[in-house]
């Protein structure tokens, strides 16, 4: 995502961007169980009429108009031609003035009817004259010269259009259609039907011969000869269920010249129409520089040799030097330590640190500080915490069902562990993808693989969803687009239903990773419940994981709970109303949960989300559960290949099936697949290569983008065309290459960047660089950041003294259990305390992360919607925020914690003020500071008891810009 | 220290002060880059909507039963219908009389005799339809366009269409927001910027629905409103302080005057949700003081007043509408309970010259069924409905499209959710087709790639 397209910029002004319709990708009905007759295609077809003419123009643009006078660009300068062609000087172009002007271009010449069809696609109000403003759209209708369109950059090129089989159509038979047949398409269909109005509806486009004969989703518009077969007359008429124009009826004559053009063979000129898509062209794709192998390259040389510090600042200053730019001036070493701390473990530096590192602010007790940090378990509840947005971790399913993922804790705790033991990154992408399929020594091992894979079962998910196969295909999307875009900065999700619009992705790739997933048995739990009708198993974990729950169920609440059971199904027996029956079965299900979460001895079962493969080969991907409702899961049982669904609709599969398998484009040969193995493992194995081109680079510029406020592709989970290319790509690529030479190590890759001298700098501002790279791209300064929701109430838990660093086993929502998510509803238990419960002083990776119901306090302040991919957050600035800070009980209380804290301190109110300053903003205050301070304590003090006064000091310490900012 | 700081004066001081005299073009254009983005911003077009009030009806009430007069539904009573969703269903006649009201003649059944007065200023648009039969994914369908991905609500792209005219209070209000349904979805900004997400008054994000009509963190549950500014005052000389050191750091900038925008909601708003000082004469308008009515009245008098004072967009969800069963006393009860409150609404808009240029907008997520459901009972239908508008350039008095002689499906100038969201936009002097806002790598609609104006409904 584009940070620019969540700055106010970008907001302060929505009206003046125009709409691309083109551009819009239709994900958003590929389950809409209703009429699809409104669904785009791809808009790769181009009218070769129109792009004939075009070039016409464009021809004309660069050759003299005639000898005698002077050179005119109709595209290039309309107001110019228009003059020109304004032979009667009535400030409009006639019809004659319009093809006189244009006969004097070779092409038009040869071809009559182009200025005509011109004439009629400018002529936008149809009263045969061409204002300034209609023919300046002249320009629109050329094609940028030399750049072909990013969208078809790696498109083949146009194929040659089919060969007419029909007669030519004999002068009398154009100027009908001419005269009466295309005017009618043009001001009444186009609007919805064709190129120009970048619309398809149905399918169906009427710019084109081609587009008339083969019609929309409902067959054939027009069937030359046959007005009763013909859609389009069928339609005009009115007479039956499709009436167009939509919200008007064409007036009988013109619905008779319609049937006699039909009738007569429905002679069509336009002949050189095409309709066939474009392909992509992987090869060309290759091409583009993000599918390219990383170079590993030397650092360049750079003029300021005193400045750099390591390998990676010669990049960057090199890159700075090229634009005549230098760093500013080494961060202050209070700023720069408080940095740091936020940085690798998310939590401010005691006043303690920050001045035994002011006294020694050298490389050597800095690197001695980041080797401190690094072992710290701190560490992993922060970067962990980083890797959680990714994998968009929530511990509920969202959407409409909104049930809880009691088990989604465990593969939080393993992320964080991940980190904490500096897992090489290959590994833990294996671990995710295909944990289950690897080698375990042991049970714990084991465990821990299982529980990895539950990055594939957390997602949100439709579990009201009646169509068992749209369930299916549902959830590997889910799992495609989580996966393609973790790992490889890729929205391969884009091609489920057409090929992607911009990267070189067609539609095959998609259903060959379709096909890894839908072998995949998901295993997410839930119950079944209201709105929630499709659960699946969970894993069994070994003996000796963690649990959530440690109360055994006794004999007697087994009991107890069975009776229960029995009670409500003999009322729900009684009831004739099934509605009535709505709520004591989901009391049943709930209850249930209960029992089956505990072993028959009452210990509390060990189960974790994740994934594992299907068994046996064959079946094939057929529903079989009744048609509508929610049978037996109408999916696939056993690993197989799927077949590809045009346009994404699960009534639409290919006889074809696609093979299991990757990215073409990426991939030099096919991956070989067990027939009896999903392809996870292989799949895994692609990307945790060094081969990968994508794997390395996306990771390391996930952690550029944390330590420097900015990747070095901007675009964070979009390295495709679509995104931004790197700013310094030689450097992006030896930090690939070194990353995976280090083994895949995170903490030596942070390590290697926090020890840069970039990483060091001041935040200071400079005009002059300022000017030339405002965006900071190329690290002239640091950027200055606020700090995110976590650091932000973690920062107050650790001034207050209050922070639990205990890492709790489970979560609120584990301890909740099965059941509607959050708060209590249709008898289900809800959180204990809710998600906002001021008494929770664990970490705020800790608290519980339910889709739809945030933590106020981390919601407020930019935590990302955990229903998809977040490689980066936004920053807004809005007075939710300040409400909050101002008024919110929580950070009250820490403020009077941390004001009692001071009191208790020894030493003058002065004293005091300062031990304050340095707690939060790890600097002394100035005199004036001293002052400003001690007036308004000492003012407050007159209305109130001395630690309210400290604690409204307190409290707004922890409200200013100054706490919640990084220099 | 009394006086509040703007964002200009902070700047001066900071100029002035500190010879930061360079430092002014660059604080201008940092200010530009933090121009808020609630300022109002110009429309498309001209439009009389300027502002709106959507009053939505959680649980999709039956439109036979209301707003559209099926005598064949009457005579064809108890009939077998063979189109239902299940097979089988019978007919079930109105135990409503329908009455034809106002000098428009619009037919209007018993259950809304106080609306009916209004008949001349309401647009009902009979040939709505949607595309799901579910009320969660037709919910969120009716607020964001989509129901298959978080999109930004109507009311977050009206607000970021138009801005707000009084940024001391929240630019987009919701009463009583469901939790269920999408919940908060269904005022949420989704990819747009958080600013323009709703804030929820009651119910919502952070409190029981019904619970106590507060927007969260509103209060200070300690200080007094002047120990209060005090507080700020130093906040902001903090801030100030922090803005000297970091000058062209536009978070800092930001800080200050989201602060002051905080505190002066904090003084604006509560004062606005006191009904009080309303006339006895305008709260029994709105059915203040009797129990059946005094709930939503007081939603739909506090709407009128965070309208009047400039808030762009509010919604007011009446729940329970989902009437499978006990149709005859359960829809009466919900219909009374809304009946006078919403013509109250609309006589007290009217009298202060604000219906002209307010859209009142009334609808659920769909309709329910001609055929019955346990005899008492109506069935989820979504492939015709009814929603109405009033004010802000409708074409009052006016009946667009018709669904078949049962009600059960649109016929006539078919008007779905999308074609509804556009001509919503459209009244409010948008087209649907440029407000648009760039995400991942797209620019993205309202209306997705569809939608079609309905003229009829403009006057």
């Amino acid at each position: 995502m584009n940070p620019a397209d969540l700055s106010f910029v970008a907001a302060s002004d929505p009206l003046a961007r125009p709409a691309r319709a083109s551009e819009t990708c239709h994900r958003s009905s590929t389950a809409i169980p209703g009429p699809r007759a409104d669904r785009l295609r791809l808009r790769k077809t181009v009218s070769v009429v129109a792009l004939c003419l075009c070039m016409a123009v464009l021809v004309g643009t660069s050759t003299d108009i005639s000898g005698q006078e002077p050179k005119i660009r109709p595209a290039a300068d309309p107001e110019g031609a228009f003059k020109l062609g304004d032979t009667d000087k009535d400030g409009k172009l006639s019809r004659d003035e319009f093809a006189k002007l244009m006969a004097n271009n070779p092409r038009v010449k040869d071809n009559p009817k182009a200025a005509d069809f011109l004439f009629n696609r400018l002529d936008a109000n149809g009263d045969g004259y061409l204002t300034l403003d209609e023919f300046k759209k002249i320009a629109e209708l050329a094609p940028k010269k030399n750049s072909p369109g990013k969208k078809d950059f790696f498109k083949k090129k146009d194929q040659p259009p089919p060969t007419a089989a029909e007669p030519k159509p004999t002068a009398e038979q154009v100027a009908f259609f001419e005269k009466q047949i295309r005017p009618v398409l043009v001001s009444q269909c186009y609007q919805c039907h064709s190129e120009e109005g970048k619309k398809e509806k149905g399918g169906l486009r009427v710019d084109t011969r081609e587009g008339l004969r083969k019609g929309g989703e409902n067959g054939p518009a027009v069937v030359p000869g046959d007005p009763k077969k013909s859609l389009l007359v069928q339609a005009i008429k009115q007479t039956g269920e499709r009436k167009m124009p939509p919200k008007s009826k064409l007036s009988d004559e013109v619905v008779a010249d319609f049937e006699k053009w039909v009738a007569s063979g429905a002679a069509d000129p336009r002949e050189t129409a095409k309709t066939a898509q474009k392909e992509i062209d992987i090869e060309k794709g290759r091409q583009f520089w993000a599918f390219q192998p990383t170079k590993a390259a030397n650092p360049p040389t750079v003029r300021n040799i005193a400045w750099p510090r390591t390998d990676i600042d010669k990049f960057l200053l090199a890159g700075l030097e090229g634009k005549g730019l230098k760093p500013v001036a080494d961060a202050d070493p209070r700023a720069l330590i408080r940095r740091l701390y936020f940085d690798m473990i998310g939590l401010p530096p005691t006043p303690e640190d920050v001045e035994a590192f002011a006294k020694d602010p050298s490389p050597a007790a800095f690197a001695a500080i980041v080797d401190k940090l690094l072992d710290s378990p701190r560490f992993g509840e922060t970067w962990g915490r980083h890797w959680l947005d990714v994998a968009r971790y929530a511990e509920s399913c969202g959407k409409t069902a909104n049930v809880n993922y009691p088990h989604a804790w465990r593969y939080r705790d393993y992320v964080i562990a991940a980190f904490n033991t500096d897992k090489p990154f290959d590994r833990f992408i294996k671990e995710q993808l295909a944990g289950d399929l690897l080698p375990a020594a042991n049970d714990k091992e084991k465990a821990e693989h299982a529980i990895a894979t539950g990055f594939l079962a957390i997602g949100p998910k439709a579990l009201n969803e009646r169509n068992g196969l749209q369930f299916e295909l549902d959830v590997a999307d889910e799992q495609i687009d989580v996966t393609s875009q973790a790992f490889l900065g890729i929205t391969a999700a884009c091609a489920r239903c057409h090929d992607h619009k911009f990267d070189p992705i067609p539609q095959h790739d998609y259903y060959a990773l379709a096909g890894v997933f839908r072998s995949t048995e998901t295993c997410y739990g839930t119950i079944r419940f209201v709105q929630s009708q499709r659960p699946s198993p969970l894993l069994d974990l070994p003996d000796g994981s963690p649990s959530a729950i440690t109360a055994r169920l006794t004999d007697k609440e087994r009991a107890d709970i069975e009776k229960q059971i029995k009670d409500l199904q003999e009322r729900m027996r009684q009831n004739t109303d099934p509605i009535n029956n709505i709520f004591p079965a989901a009391q049943v299900a709930l209850l249930r949960s209960r029992l089956d979460s505990h072993h028959a001895d009452g210990t509390p079962k060990l189960l974790a989300m994740g994934a594992r493969d299907k068994r046996g080969f064959g079946g094939g991907f057929e529903p079989k559960g009744p048609k509508g409702g929610f049978g037996p899961f109408g999916g696939t049982r056993t690993v197989a290949d799927s077949p590809l669904y045009a346009r994404g609709e699960p009534d639409k599969p290919s006889a074809e099936r696609i093979p299991r398998g990757t990215l073409q484009v990426m991939t030099k040969a096919p991956l070989t697949i067990r027939s009896t193995a999903s392809g996870r493992l292989e799949l895994a194995e692609w990307i945790a290569s060094t081969e990968n081109p994508l794997t390395a680079r996306v990771f390391v510029n996930r952690v550029w983008s944390h330590l420097f406020g900015r990747g070095i592709v901007p675009t964070i989970d979009n390295f495709g065309a679509a995104g931004q290319p790197p700013s310094n790509q030689a450097l992006l690529d030896y930090l690939a290459v070194t990353f995976t030479n280090d083994g895949w190590s995170t903490k030596k890759l942070i390590r290697r960047l926090v020890l840069t001298r970039a990483y060091q700098l001041d935040s200071s501002f400079d005009r002059k660089s300022f000017e030339e790279d405002p965006d900071n791209a190329l690290v002239w300064r640091t950027s200055p950041r606020r700090l995110d929701a976590e650091c932000l109430r973690d920062a107050m838990l650790s001034i207050s003294g209050q922070l639990n660093t205990e890492p709790p086993t489970g979560s609120p929502v584990a301890q909740a259990g099965e059941g509607p998510a959050g708060r209590p509803r249709f008898g289900g238990p809800g959180m204990a305390a809710g998600p906002n419960d001021p008494r929770n002083a664990h970490r705020s990776v800790y608290l519980p992360i339910v889709r739809e119901q945030l933590p106020e306090s981390l919601a407020l302040f930019d935590f990302p919607d955990p229903n998809s991919v977040a490689g980066e957050r936004a920053t807004t600035n809005v007075p939710a925020q300040a409400l909050y800070l101002l008024n919110n009980p929580f950070v009250i209380k820490q403020a009077e914690v941390a004001a009692d804290r001071l009191l208790a301190s020894s030493g003058t109110d002065a004293d005091k003020v300062k031990r304050a300053y340095e707690t939060l903003f790890a600097r002394p205050p100035s005199e004036k500071e001293l002052v400003v301070a001690a007036e308004f304590i000492d003012g407050y003090t007159k209305r109130v008891t001395k630690r309210s006064a400290w604690t409204a000091f307190t409290q707004a310490m922890m409200a200013s810009a100054e706490f919640a900012n990084l220099r | 220290m009394t006086a509040s700081f703007s964002r200009r004066m902070a700047l001066k001081s900071a100029a002035c002060g500190f010879g930061y005299l360079a430092f002014a073009d660059l604080a201008a254009r940092a200010a530009e880059k933090e121009k808020s983005p609630l300022a109002p911003k110009k429309p498309h077009f001209a439009a009389k909507a300027k502002r709106v009030i959507f009053l939505c009806m959680e649980g999709a009430p039956s439109h036979v039963d209301t707003f559209d007069y099926k005598p064949k539904l009457t005579a064809d009573d108890g009939k077998p219908f063979s189109g239902s969703r299940f097979g089988g269903g019978k007919l079930l006649a109105s135990p409503w009389k329908f009455q034809q009201s106002g000098k428009s003649g619009l037919w209007i059944s018993d259950l809304y005799p106080e609306l009916a007065k209004h008949a001349d200023e309401l647009c009902v648009i009979n040939s709505m339809h949607t595309d799901v039969p579910a009320h969660p994914q037709a919910f969120q369908h009716l607020h964001t366009g989509s129901f298959q991905f978080k999109r930004p609500s109507l009311g977050a792209w009206t607000l970021y269409g138009l801005g707000t005219d009084n940024e001391n209070l929240p630019g987009f209000v919701t009463i009583s927001p469901p939790l269920n349904n999408g919940g908060p979805t269904n005022y949420g900004s989704g990819f747009l910027p958080a600013v323009y997400q709703g804030t929820p008054i009651g119910g919502g994000g952070f409190g029981p629905r019904g619970g106590p009509m507060t927007v969260s963190n509103i209060r200070n549950p300690r200080q007094t409103s002047t120990a209060q500014r005090d507080q700020l005052d130093f906040i902001q000389s903090l801030n100030r302080s922090a803005l000297e050191r970091d000058p062209a750091n536009p978070a800092i900038e930001g800080a200050i005057e989201s602060f002051e925008l905080a505190f002066r909601m904090q003084k604006d708003l509560p004062k606005l949700m006191d009904i009080s000082s309303e006339s006895k004469e305008t709260q029994s308008l709105y059915g203040i003081g009797e129990q059946n009515t005094e709930r939503f009245g007081r939603q739909c008098l506090l709407a009128r007043r965070l309208v009047e004072a400039g808030v762009r967009f509010v919604e007011i969800t009446s729940n329970g509408w989902d009437h499978h069963r006990n149709l005859k006393d359960a829809l009466a009860n919900t219909t009374r309970a809304t009946d006078r409150p919403i013509a109250g609404l609309l006589a007290d808009l009217k009298s202060r010259g604000l219906l002209n240029d307010t859209l009142v907008i009334w609808g659920g997520e769909f309709g329910r069924t001609p055929y019955g459901q346990g005899g008492d009972g109506r069935d989820h239908n979504h492939k015709g409905f009814t929603a109405w508008l009033a004010g802000g350039g409708t074409k009052g008095g006016t009946a667009v499209g018709k669904t078949d002689e049962y009600g059960y499906e649109a016929v006539e100038t078919k008007v779905h959710i999308h074609d509804f969201h556009a001509t919503i936009l459209h009244l409010l002097g948008m087209d649907h087709e440029k407000l648009t806002f760039r995400h991942a790598g797209r620019d993205f609609r309202l209306t997705d790639v569809k939608g079609n104006l309905v003229k009829e409904v403009v006057a």
